[in-house]
């Protein structure tokens, strides 16, 4: 069976149409998304309507996070002082401009999903808006896709789609059991070939084409297809300026720029859970 | 700093030996980069006088910073200028691309009364009639790839204000990739909050930009009481978008002093640790 998984729409809704049509064609069965449905874009209602009416099951984003909460970034979120000013400006618009009912919905979305030997988050399992880059640490990697208990974990957030094969791993722990025990055991296993699919973004991409990027995953032949779908991204631009956006965001989506935040340190750790 | 230029190392001819050197030329040229060389090869005491630099004297500061004996000259320092000449002092003066080339007329017939003046024009090369070439005494061709007419320039002073480096790399980097209009040619001096200044310098067509640290003394007491400041050259600039995200990318006072202490004492430990 074919599922097809896509993150990081950020309100773009030319984007999130261009990419179900594209997975209508590639005949997957089922959709997963991971989240962030709002923030920077100029629709986030009409993003959030489409993706609830077609009952797709999605994990909440930061974003969607932050709506419902109010924006409580964090160190891992904002680059420079720029960036974490154009993104209030973002968080402030979206709040004004999203409906009750909307914010409802992102309130009740799931951190994780998981069905067989899939899961599916938007940062990482510890927390939405942790980055699982590319270059992080293999145990630490190994460690986040091991507390879901799956063999495939399915990530956005980074904006940047790639895949991660975690080759068998060998773990070799020191425990020590209690403090009567002075002596402490070292246990040893085996963990059993896992893998990182990150999914790349619909409507913010960074990868410097404003192409959107989702994957389809075979789970017959175990197979994952990075896609990457044209669409019409200057009627989003056009949007974005009508709406009252600022302007510099259609600007970078149109060189497949980052709107504000970006991720480039592979070993910082998000130090809230979920 | 050494500074680049645009040009293919121009020189200018040696006779009769000039005692007033006035370089004029389109925007991002390589004039200031030309008025370096020549200073290095100049014994003689040196003066500098860049008319119409105003409030925002880029090339005059990245001047001062590198070549701190040349006496440098503003707008209204004419007659101290030609004083200078007059007791032997080499004189160079730099026209502005946006400045008309007539302007300067009476103050070089006035030194050319008592000194030798030539006039130098960096033309882009196949170029052969323009108005460079009716003013200049010897014209030195460039390879130059811009469009040079109708060129509009916005600059601001930000004198006082201190740039967080991130945000700052992503305003330099949307200024000169046209985010706020079509850029040929952006220049401008930074305060970073480490006390250092920088200055920054972009040419279309030249692969990088340009990021010099410039030889001036770490300033760590507040806001920096020393000229800092950018200069744009292109076409429809939303000068009014440029603004904001400058300002967007300031450290505010708060910030600022408590980046300056932690500084301060790092350096008080690294002096305590090596003495």
């Amino acid at each position: 069976m074919k599922i097809a998984v896509m993150s990081c729409i950020h309100g773009n809704y030319e984007a999130l149409d261009a990419v179900l049509r594209d997975i209508d064609q590639q005949k997957a069965e089922k959709i997963f998304c991971l989240g962030d449905l709002v923030g920077y874009g100029p629709f986030p209602s009409n993003v959030v309507e489409m993706v609830r009416s077609l009952d797709i099951p999605t994990t909440q984003g930061c974003w969607d996070e932050d709506i419902v909460e109010g924006l409580n970034s964090c160190e891992c979120s904002y680059p420079s002082m720029l960036a974490e000013k154009r993104g209030r400006i973002a968080h402030e618009w979206t709040n004004e401009h999203i409906y009750p009912e909307t914010k409802e919905y992102l309130a009740a979305l799931p951190k994780v999903i998981k069905e067989d030997n899939l899961a599916f988050v938007h940062g990482s399992p510890q927390s939405q808006h942790e980055y699982l880059l590319p270059e992080l640490d293999g145990f630490i990697a190994l460690e986040r896709v091991l507390s879901t208990g799956a063999d495939t974990l399915f990530c956005g957030h980074t904006h940047v789609p790639y895949v991660r094969t975690l080759d068998a791993g060998n773990l070799r722990l020191l425990v020590r059991t209690g403090v009567e025990v002075p002596e402490a055991e070292m246990r040893e296993f085996n963990a059993p070939l896992k893998r990182i699919v990150n999914v790349g973004s619909v409507g913010e991409p960074r990868h410097g084409r404003p192409n959107a990027t989702y994957v389809i995953y075979d789970n017959d032949s175990d197979r994952v297809t990075l896609r990457e779908v044209e669409y019409d991204y200057q009627k989003t631009c056009a949007a974005i300026i009508e709406r009252g956006l600022p302007p510099i965001f259609a600007w970078r989506l149109a060189k497949g720029l980052e709107f504000a935040e970006r991720a480039d340190d592979a070993s910082h750790l998000c130090e809230r859970g979920v | 700093m050494s500074m680049s230029i645009a040009t293919s190392t121009p020189q200018i001819s040696d006779d009769p030996p000039a005692q007033v050197l006035a370089i004029a030329g389109s925007a991002g040229i390589g004039k200031t980069g030309w008025i370096f060389q020549q200073i290095e090869q100049i014994s003689a005491p040196v003066v500098y006088f860049c008319p119409s630099a105003g409030n925002v004297p880029i090339d005059p500061t990245c001047l001062a910073a590198e070549f701190p004996n040349v006496q440098i000259f503003a707008d209204g320092q004419e007659l101290e200028l030609i004083e200078q000449v007059e007791q032997g002092a080499i004189a160079l003066i730099e026209l502005g691309f946006h400045l008309d080339l007539r302007s300067g007329n009476m103050l070089l017939e006035t030194l050319a009364a008592n000194s030798v003046l030539k006039k130098i024009a960096l033309v882009p090369s196949g170029l052969t009639n323009s108005e460079w070439h009716e003013w200049a005494d010897q014209v030195i061709e460039v390879k130059y790839d811009l469009d040079f007419y109708d060129l509009q320039i916005w600059r601001s002073p930000f004198t006082g204000q201190v740039f967080d480096p991130s945000s700052l790399n992503v305003l330099w980097y949307e200024i000169t990739q046209g985010a706020y209009g079509e850029v040929s040619r952006a220049k401008g001096i930074f305060d970073l909050f480490d006390g250092r200044a920088f200055y920054l310098d972009f040419v279309t067509g030249k692969e990088d930009s340009l990021y010099l640290p410039l030889d001036l003394p770490l300033w760590l007491d507040g806001r920096p009481e020393r000229f800092s400041g950018i200069e744009v050259v292109g076409r429809n600039l939303d000068g009014k978008a440029i603004a904001q995200c400058l300002i967007d990318c300031c450290l505010s006072e708060e910030i600022l002093l408590h980046y300056q202490n932690q500084i301060k004492q790092s350096r008080q430990q690294s002096r305590q640790v090596a003495a």
